[in-house]
């Protein structure tokens, strides 16, 4: 902010569109905008992209989760309109930072932490078709997820049979249970398939029932149904408790998302299976797509508060915004990020009133947590996923804890560590610091607080497994925002949601574009032979 | 982003510099042989590739522009990811903007790879007339800060080439890549959808 007084004025004054923060969803928006040919100003408060998508600096975490747990307010008059100031709610709430060691803190600046983490990208989803269809591939490099594992029954963990040949080299599963999983495969790409022999295909009736009857139906063992609906199916909650279930999985969807698993092994030649890590960071995505926004002439101001939406005096519309510089800039459209909170004025109760409280769901919370560590969780890999599938960790255990471990290959942390990232569902807090505590004492050795530099050598030897000790935590609950569809002239984006693709967040930002541009289309395909647009530096490495 | 095979190196490039001291236009003139009098301040292109032949290697330069993102101060780290090379632009005839080169090369220090080559232009050197910074006093900064210097003129191509070429002698002929490097997505339309596969 203290720079904000030295920048020029914006010029114009007057946009098609302005866009305040830049999450992703934001950023997804400013770009499809500016694709279209509109003018559009996108703003941020911060002297960071990616608002609640970004990736941080260790130091810099912590400040952001605990500047985005209180709300705050600001407030500016305006002569010509009336000023509705602009105020955000918490949407982080019970930071809990342990530091163990100061290896960490001290290389502040060599980690970039996902705010939003565990996230991942499926080489056959629809984020991945965007990347490409944008052209952003040009400004970002991936690398492989090596292994996903799930806990097994004695505590260990055992690799995710999710191809033909890993179920071939796999040595957790009993031959039966090879041929069994190599069967549902067949019997999932036959129905897949184009013949139109009635046999291969599932029943409606099948379709339609729960996932877990229909992998009960067919025969599978536990396991197998646990390795399916957790892993592969990426399944939230237990599915096994239909009643408790607050999201069953339909045969026909748990057939989609499996489709989608397999359709992404193979799709990259490098890539050694179906999950790929942007390198630096999940905030490298909203980067990208501001890039490609400014290609289009989108103006970015970074750091630079808003501090009062302006609204006619009459009707009460939305006309513009006042920056914190003092400037005032008008738009027929806005688009806000989730943090924020527009308390409606006399005026205009129709316009926002319900757009806020409303949109919290209340019910659903996500809990997220990173651990940095100097040792992997499994010799053999860097880069690897584990899932701990409900009542894998304790009896009451209702959803699945995700698990993300990433090393220095991939640019988020200093050659030597690892960085963890966990998430589980949850109803309160509570619920959600108990789940991912209990996949943090399955994963790793926690040094006793306070003499944490000298007890960890002696402590490790007393266990017959060495688990990686842990150098730094934190553990925080995210509140989860529902779309609930634009408002007149002022759209809110959502929340990073509690998936570990981008699959929904993606449907929902193009909703609220189609919302605000019935009749553009969402990114036009580009003219590919335009060599501007740098063709032919198609890098295989 | 630098790597090198036998003689064949990739180099990312980027520019940097003031509002309207003519990047986009020392791009243009490298890569198309062009120059435009009253180029707009945001073109509809952010990425361009050359390819540079020195004594002993060829250089493919993959050039980023700033898309504009620098007039308020606005370029994000992915920018100066990576960076084997850098060329900060002013114009000799605007004191202030050969004040703002200082600050980019301050910026470069601070976020960019410690290797990296860096070249400081002064642009539209055939505006003599007008000049407003003295050639020697750009050449001491440059000197002083580890930048080669040369004054340039995207309008009359004066030297343009000339900064592609110096820069691509000086990469370091084996370099360690500075950062991980990973894969760059391609899409293979007509490969897609083999082995066990299923999908739409």
């Amino acid at each position: 902010m203290e720079e904000a007084e030295s920048y020029p004025p914006i010029d114009p004054s007057n946009f098609d569109l302005i866009v305040i923060g830049t999450g992703l969803p934001e950023s997804i928006v400013a770009s499809a905008a500016s694709a279209a040919g509109k003018t559009v100003l996108h703003l941020d408060s911060n002297p960071f992209y990616g608002s609640h998508s970004a990736s941080l600096p260790l130091n810099d975490f912590i400040p952001f989760i605990q500047s985005e747990s209180q709300p705050q307010s600001r407030n500016l008059t305006s002569d010509d309109y009336v000023s509705t100031p602009v105020a955000t709610r918490p949407l982080y709430s019970a930071v809990e930072t342990n530091s163990y060691s100061s290896e960490p803190t001290e290389n502040s600046r060599k980690f970039n932490l996902d705010l939003a983490g565990p996230r991942v990208l499926l080489c056959s989803d629809s984020m991945i078709d965007l990347i490409l269809k944008t052209g952003i591939n040009q400004y970002m490099e991936f690398k492989s997820v090596d292994a996903s594992f799930i806990s097994s029954a004695d505590g260990g963990l055992e690799n995710v049979p999710d191809s033909r040949s890993a179920i071939f080299k796999n040595r957790g599963l009993s031959l039966t249970e090879k041929n069994q999983l190599m069967k549902f495969f067949k019997l999932v790409q036959r129905h897949l398939g184009d013949d139109e022999t009635e046999d291969d295909k599932i029943s409606d009736q099948d379709l339609e029932s729960p996932f877990v009857e229909f992998l009960t139906k067919i025969g599978l063992s536990q396991k197998l149904k646990s390795i399916i609906l957790y892993t592969i199916v990426l399944a939230d909650y237990d599915q096994e408790n239909l009643e408790a279930c607050k999201d069953v999985i339909s045969t026909k969807s748990g057939i989609s998302r499996l489709a989608l698993y397999h359709s992404s092994i193979g799709r990259f030649p490098n890539a050694n299976g179906a999950i790929i890590y942007p390198i630096y960071g999940q905030g490298e995505l909203p980067q990208a797509f501001c890039r490609r926004a400014a290609v289009k002439g989108c103006i970015y101001v970074l750091r630079m508060p808003v501090v009062a939406i302006l609204n006619d005096k009459d009707s009460g519309e939305y006309k513009g915004i006042k920056l914190v510089s003092g400037q005032e800039l008008f738009s027929p459209k806005l688009i806000i990020a989730p943090s924020f909170t527009i308390p409606s004025t006399p005026n205009h109760d129709a316009q926002v009133a319900n757009s806020d409280d409303v949109s919290l769901s209340d019910t659903k919370k996500v809990a997220r947590g990173i651990c940095i560590t100097k040792h992997s969780l499994n010799t053999q890999v860097a880069n690897c996923l584990v899932f701990f599938p409900p009542r894998s960790l304790y009896l009451e255990q209702s959803t699945s804890v995700r698990v993300l471990q990433l090393s220095s290959n991939v640019a988020v942390c200093p050659s030597g560590m690892f960085v963890t990232y966990l998430s589980a569902m949850c109803d309160d807090n509570v619920q959600g610091k108990k789940l991912l505590n209990a996949a943090i004492n399955a994963l790793f050795s926690v040094p006793i607080s306070g003499n944490s530099e000298n007890s960890g050598a002696s402590n490790l030897s007393e266990h017959a497994e060495e688990k990686p000790c842990l150098l730094w935590s934190t553990l925080y609950i995210q509140e989860l925002t529902t779309f609930q569809g634009g408002l007149d002239s002022i759209s809110k984006t959502p929340m990073p949601d509690e998936h570990l693709h981008y699959t929904d967040l993606l449907d929902a930002t193009e909703k609220i574009f189609k919302e605000i541009y019935p009749n553009e289309e969402f990114f036009p395909s580009i003219n590919v032979s335009n060599d501007d647009e740098g063709g032919g530096s198609e890098l295989d490495s | 982003m630098a790597s090198s095979g036998n003689k064949n190196i990739n180099a990312k490039l980027v520019l940097l510099g003031d509002v309207a001291t003519g990047k986009s236009s020392l791009v243009l003139r490298f890569v198309k042989g062009q120059f435009v009098e009253f180029q707009e301040s945001t073109i509809g292109a952010a990425f361009f590739s050359q390819t540079v032949a020195v004594n002993d290697a060829t250089v493919k330069f993959e050039i980023w522009d700033t898309a504009g993102q620098e007039r308020y101060h606005s370029l994000a780290p992915m920018y100066y990811r990576g960076a084997a090379a850098a060329i900060i632009v002013y114009d000799i005839t605007n004191q202030a903007s050969f004040d703002r080169a200082k600050k980019w090369v301050q910026e470069l220090q601070a976020q960019g790879n410690p290797n990296m080559v860096m070249a400081l232009a002064g642009n539209k050197s055939d505006l003599l007339d007008a000049r407003k910074v003295a050639a020697e006093e750009a050449q001491t900064y440059a000197q002083e800060n580890g930048l080669f210097f040369m004054e340039t003129s995207a309008k009359t191509a004066t030297n343009v080439n000339d900064v592609f070429y110096e820069i691509a002698k000086r990469l370091p002929r084996l370099q360690q890549a500075p950062n991980p490097s990973g894969m760059v997505l391609v899409d293979r339309p007509a490969d897609r959808a083999t082995g066990a596969s299923c999908c739409s």
